[in-house]
């Protein structure tokens, strides 16, 4: 008979033939047990794993903050750039090598706050990197400040009166800049995060993933577990995501929906000029 | 045979053609076989009330700097010349429009203020290319023709110059400049006695010219490309710019790229992202740019990222003087930003050195694995000067990088510590060598600890190798043999030029001096620079900021305290200055 030790040993061994988490890096991840991180981390796995891509040939630039640790994590090539500068320092990578997979990743302060100048010009240049924004409204590894997308009214040690500044939406700035590749997508989802990324890394141009995710440590209040489970859903079955107005209006009049909102029509490797960017 | 040594001196409004009759007197006079060194001076504003004067200075033997002083104004604009005439030779020729037009009232013309001694010779600019062009717009080609007749330089030389410069244009174009020259050459040899005056040209040899008129922009443009540039990430900045357009044209040529960032935070980023990858790039700007470069130069030291930047220092600080000179970025470039962040600081001292020091720099960057700041300015990017044509030996810039190979595998150490400090760096695209470059404090993985002792050890093993570059470094070079000298200058950057021609003139006058130019800023050869200190009676460091910013640096290698001389008039230090400075020190 055997053994559930055994069995569970039999289980690793299988597990690691199939070097299904073989994109994984020897290293923990640091986020507190609970954070959505670890959900993004298993999308963004899963789907550079049903890539194939080989590992050396990937890189994840990363910023500060808690997501700026991600590289550490992904068996991958890594950049943990400063503070707001993963975009650029991406845009470097893949220009002087197009053939390596890039990847961007941060979290809202880094992305939308000290780092926004840098997302529109991205956007329009339409350089062919995958940036996943990790949005948690808050700044957690300072440990719980109001981030460019928290609500009005937050209550944090910095913001004991309530935030009074309106939030940023990324989704919906994105599609303003014009990116050619927008989802949103839900940290407790990660099968849904793995296909639209694989979808992303097949889309020859810049895309963006607006995350939502939650902070289990600093954020009691706002985007908890509970809350984004209970309102998140899918797109309309009949969804149209070519058109960009629609999907504006989509985001306009919905903060839930979630899936790849907009993919612009053409962009394929053809209509790609011959311009090395 | 008469030494010529002669500077000229185009003034005007800015809208009136100064810098472009500037330049093509520039190519016209080397085409007599002269040295050159030349620079314009131009408001910020593009097309406001500026005065625009450009400066040229040409001679039988290398220029090293400008002259105080003008031998020949070619007034464009009387009341703008006016400003001009303290900085004229006693015996100064005034080229200037003698019937101007007539709203211009009689005392704001030059000959009501013209010094008994210099020599004016007043032509109709405006009449004569009104003639010969239908518009007075011509008026600086007149003026060309006027200096060419005056001074009995070939037309032929100002021919070539106006083809090469509008020939692109159209012939119409051409035809009209050129007609509007030659009517100044004529009405000047039709209405002056005894021409040519001081003959730039007609009395002496013309020797065989293999040099080449070449700006410091160009000059790091092209350095870049002979240094293997293959990607250029930037954001307009006077006086950068330039290097940018430039590479614009030039890099698609060679497979590479220009890419216009949002910001020089974004441009730093491409340039680093851009090494990690295994491609060089660089990216040049002003000092309020490089102030926002600092937080990923810093980045690059820790995470011993390459890196090449260009501050083509001008007035600071803040937005400061953007269209003028200066060296007050020494600090920014040495020690600016958190942290020990130690890096490699060059600082080119003439076109030649702009192109190359940039070239070597790709290489220098890899080896160390450090950004390599190129500490040139204004007054650098916006001169030309006629060179022998710069090419870089292929060793110089040959891949620096040194790679990991099968016995740096399993586990890979991308920051192992070394005696040099160097750690073989892996490419992403390599297999078996995946790493991160963080800039948090490391292990020898790459993996963020804050261990005591750790912090230590990297930050020493980082300053060995920043150290360890001297070796690869430019040295200190002097330029006489005395073993005792009463005074040495020591001088960097755009400001050598001058210190080297103020201390051949104190030799004349029998006082012993030599002069050190440094060229290696950070890290610097503290042992060559004090061995030369150690045989100066005293030691002057000239600069263009107020603070002594390289004498703050090195000044304490002296057994005693240095003098320094500080100006930032915007201009560049004129020798006389240094001269004079040399003269006080010495109670002479």
């Amino acid at each position: 008979m055997k053994t559930p030790g055994k069995s569970l040993a039999g289980k690793i061994t299988a597990i690691a033939e199939s070097r299904k988490f073989s994109i994984r890096s020897g290293s923990l991840p640091t986020w507190c047990p609970g954070c959505g991180y670890f959900g993004i981390h298993q999308g963004i796995n899963d789907a550079i794993q049903q890539t194939g891509i080989a590992h050396h040939r990937v890189v994840v630039v990363s910023g500060v903050g808690c997501a700026g640790r991600y590289p550490f994590f992904v068996n991958a090539y890594g950049f943990h750039s400063a503070h707001g500068r993963a975009l650029p320092v991406a845009t470097g990578v893949k220009t002087a090598n197009p053939e390596l997979t890039v990847f961007a990743v941060g979290g809202d302060g880094d992305g939308i706050g000290i780092g926004g100048g840098h997302l529109p010009h991205v956007a329009r240049k339409d350089i062919n990197i995958n940036y996943i924004l990790f949005d948690n409204s808050i700044y957690g590894l300072t440990k719980g400040q109001p981030s460019p997308s928290s609500p009005i009214g937050l209550k944090t040690k910095a913001s004991p009166g309530g935030n009074d500044a309106a939030p940023l939406n990324a989704t919906l700035m994105a599609l303003a800049y014009g990116a050619s590749f927008v989802a949103r997508l839900y940290a407790g989802d990660p099968r849904a995060i793995a296909t639209a990324v694989l979808e992303g890394i097949k889309h020859p141009g810049f895309s963006f993933f607006h995350v939502y995710t939650s902070c289990v440590t600093f954020d009691k209040q706002n985007k908890t577990w509970d809350h984004l489970r209970e309102r998140t859903h899918s797109l309309p079955r009949d969804y149209d995501a070519s058109d960009q107005k629609n999907a504006m209006n989509l985001v306009l009049d919905d903060d839930y929906a979630m899936g790849i909102i907009y993919k612009k029509k053409g962009n394929r490797p053809e209509d790609q000029s011959d311009h090395p960017f | 045979m008469t030494k010529v040594d002669m500077t000229i001196e185009i003034c005007g409004m800015s809208g009136d053609g100064t810098i472009a009759a500037g330049q093509l007197l520039n190519t016209a006079l080397i085409q007599a076989g002269l040295y050159l060194i030349a620079f314009d001076s131009y408001p910020a504003e593009i097309r406001g009330f500026g005065r625009c004067v450009t400066h040229s200075r040409v001679g039988d033997e290398e220029m090293l700097a400008l002259n105080s002083k003008a031998h020949v104004l070619i007034s464009l604009d009387d009341e703008q010349s006016l400003s001009r005439l303290p900085f004229l030779d006693d015996e100064a020729v005034i080229l200037f429009d003698n019937r101007p037009l007539s709203y211009v009232s009689s005392e704001k013309t030059l000959p009501a203020h013209i010094e008994p001694e210099m020599h004016p010779y007043g032509i109709p600019f405006g009449d004569l290319a009104s003639e010969a062009m239908g518009s007075r717009r011509g008026r600086n080609m007149v003026a060309l023709g006027g200096f060419s007749g005056i001074f009995g330089l070939p037309p032929g030389y100002f021919h070539n110059a106006i083809r090469k410069k509008f020939g692109s244009k159209d012939d119409k174009t051409v035809q009209d400049n050129i007609r509007c020259f030659d009517a100044g050459i004529q009405y000047a040899l039709d209405h002056f006695k005894g021409l040519p005056v001081n003959g730039l040209a007609a009395q002496r040899e013309v020797a065989p010219n293999d040099r080449l008129l070449v700006s410091g922009n160009e000059a790091v443009a092209k350095g870049a490309l002979a240094g293997g540039l293959k990607f250029y990430y930037g954001y307009p900045i006077t006086p950068a710019t330039p290097v940018m357009e430039f590479l614009s044209r030039a890099l698609p040529e060679v497979g590479g790229a220009m890419m216009q960032m949002e910001d020089e935070m974004a441009s730093i980023g491409g340039v680093l992202g851009s090494f990690f990858a295994g491609r060089r790039a660089m990216t040049a700007t002003s000092g309020p740019g490089f102030a926002l470069m600092t937080e990923l130069i810093a980045h690059a030291t820790i995470t011993e990222t390459p890196a090449v930047i260009v501050n083509a220092q001008r007035g600071g600080p803040g937005t400061g003087l953007p269209t003028k000179t200066e060296q007050s970025d020494l600090g920014a470039a040495v020690f600016g930003g958190p942290g020990d962040s130690a890096r490699i600081v060059l600082a080119p001292a003439n076109v030649s050195e702009c192109y190359y020091f940039t070239a070597r720099s790709f290489q220098i960057a890899e080896k160390y694995q450090s950004p390599v700041i190129l500490l040139t300015d204004f007054f650098l990017h916006n001169r030309v000067e006629s060179i022998p044509e710069p090419k870089a030996k292929a060793a110089e810039v040959a891949d620096g990088n040194l790679y990991p190979g099968p016995t740096d595998k399993d586990p890979y150490r991308r920051y192992k510590i070394t005696d040099s400090g160097i750690s073989p760096r892996a490419i992403p695209g390599m297999e078996g060598y995946i790493f991160r470059a963080t800039g948090l404090e490391h292990t020898e993985n790459g993996i963020p600890d804050y261990t005591p002792g750790l912090h230590m050890n990297m930050s020493e093993k980082r300053h060995r190798k920043i150290q360890g570059a001297l070796q690869d470094l430019p040295e200190p070079v002097r330029f006489f043999k005395e073993e005792k000298l009463d005074i040495g200058v020591v001088a960097w950057g755009s400001t050598f030029g001058s210190a080297l021609e103020a201390v051949k003139k104190a030799r004349k006058e029998g006082i012993p001096a030599d002069v050190l130019k440094i060229s290696s800023i950070y890290p610097y050869h503290a042992n060559h620079i004090k061995e030369f200190m150690d045989i100066c009676g005293e030691v002057l460091i000239p600069e263009l900021n107020l603070e002594g910013q390289l004498a703050n640096l090195i000044g304490h290698l002296h057994r005693k305290c240095v003098w320094r001389l500080n100006q930032v008039t915007g201009v560049p230090m004129p020798a006389s200055d240094i001269l004079a400075r040399i003269r006080s020190i010495l109670g002479s």
